[in-house]
């Protein structure tokens, strides 16, 4: 059995049977406003790949952030992270717990908010 | 291109500052060792192509045309329904001179936000949760 699923039409079909007058595009407004109340919850994994650049300690991951093939990462939840290995496979890596480093290395925090 | 990073579970971390992630080496560009113990972990010091893999949780795709779907498991679509029928009600109790239609409207839009709340908020993880099958346990090799 095919798998149901309502697209946009349908959905406004069906808040037009009780909102007749509703307008196409404030309703279309309000599907992106749910959209983003739902991501806000464990509804979509994805993978992406980011390149390094040598002395770059801090890569962006805001909502702008686009991954190597300049897709938007859109990411509201890192659950792993690997690395690159010499013989290029990818190896995750672990998550440090103290960020308390002894180097802070400023000339390449270009993604760290600078006060403006 | 691979970089030069032959044992990245030991010689790389990262952690997240904000809406950054900061990627951490004890290694310099030759993969060898960085010998000063006090400003051992640095920014990564080479450039990799695709050099980072992340795996996270992201926000849905945005619609723009009535002939697009929506970017959620099917079995969250209605609760969609409801949130726009919720912020319809509430702007229709708004808009309204009669107390009694107001009264109507927010019971109505208090109905589909519970409505989308449990969906979401309670159910939704369960909903689309595909997890099945006999469980065991890998202990990776940090030889």
């Amino acid at each position: 059995m095919a798998v149901h699923s309502i697209s946009v039409k349908e959905l406004i079909s069906r808040v037009r049977l009780v909102f007749p007058d509703a307008p196409e595009a404030y309703i279309i407004n309000l599907i992106n406003d749910a959209l983003v109340e739902i991501g806000m919850f464990k509804t979509k994994v994805v993978h992406a790949k980011i390149s390094t650049t040598a002395n770059k300690m801090y890569y962006n991951l805001a909502d702008g952030a686009q991954d190597s093939s300049n897709n938007k990462l859109e990411a509201n939840h890192i659950l792993r992270v690997y690395l690159m290995d010499n013989e290029g496979d990818y190896i995750q890596i672990p998550r440090l717990l103290d960020k308390n480093l002894l180097l802070a290395d400023a000339t390449s925090e270009d993604n760290v908010n600078a006060p403006d | 291109m691979a970089s030069n990073i032959k044992y990245p579970e030991n010689d790389a971390m990262y952690f997240i500052e904000g809406d950054a992630l900061a990627l951490i080496t004890k290694v310099d560009s030759s993969g060898n060792g960085r010998t000063t113990a006090r400003k051992q972990f640095k920014a990564i010091s080479e450039a990799v192509t695709d050099g980072i893999l992340i795996h996270y949780y992201a926000e849905p795709n945005s619609v723009t045309a009535i002939t697009d779907s929506l970017d959620i498991d099917n079995a969250l679509e209605l609760s969609v329904v409801d949130y726009v029928k919720k912020c319809l009600y509430m702007d229709k109790a708004g808009k309204t001179a009669d107390p009694n239609v107001m009264q109507a409207s927010m019971a109505m839009a208090t109905k589909h936000e519970r409505n989308f709340k449990e969906a979401i908020q309670r159910y939704g993880v369960r909903k689309k949760d595909k997890t099945g099958g006999s469980r065991a346990v890998k202990v990776p090799n940090l030889v």
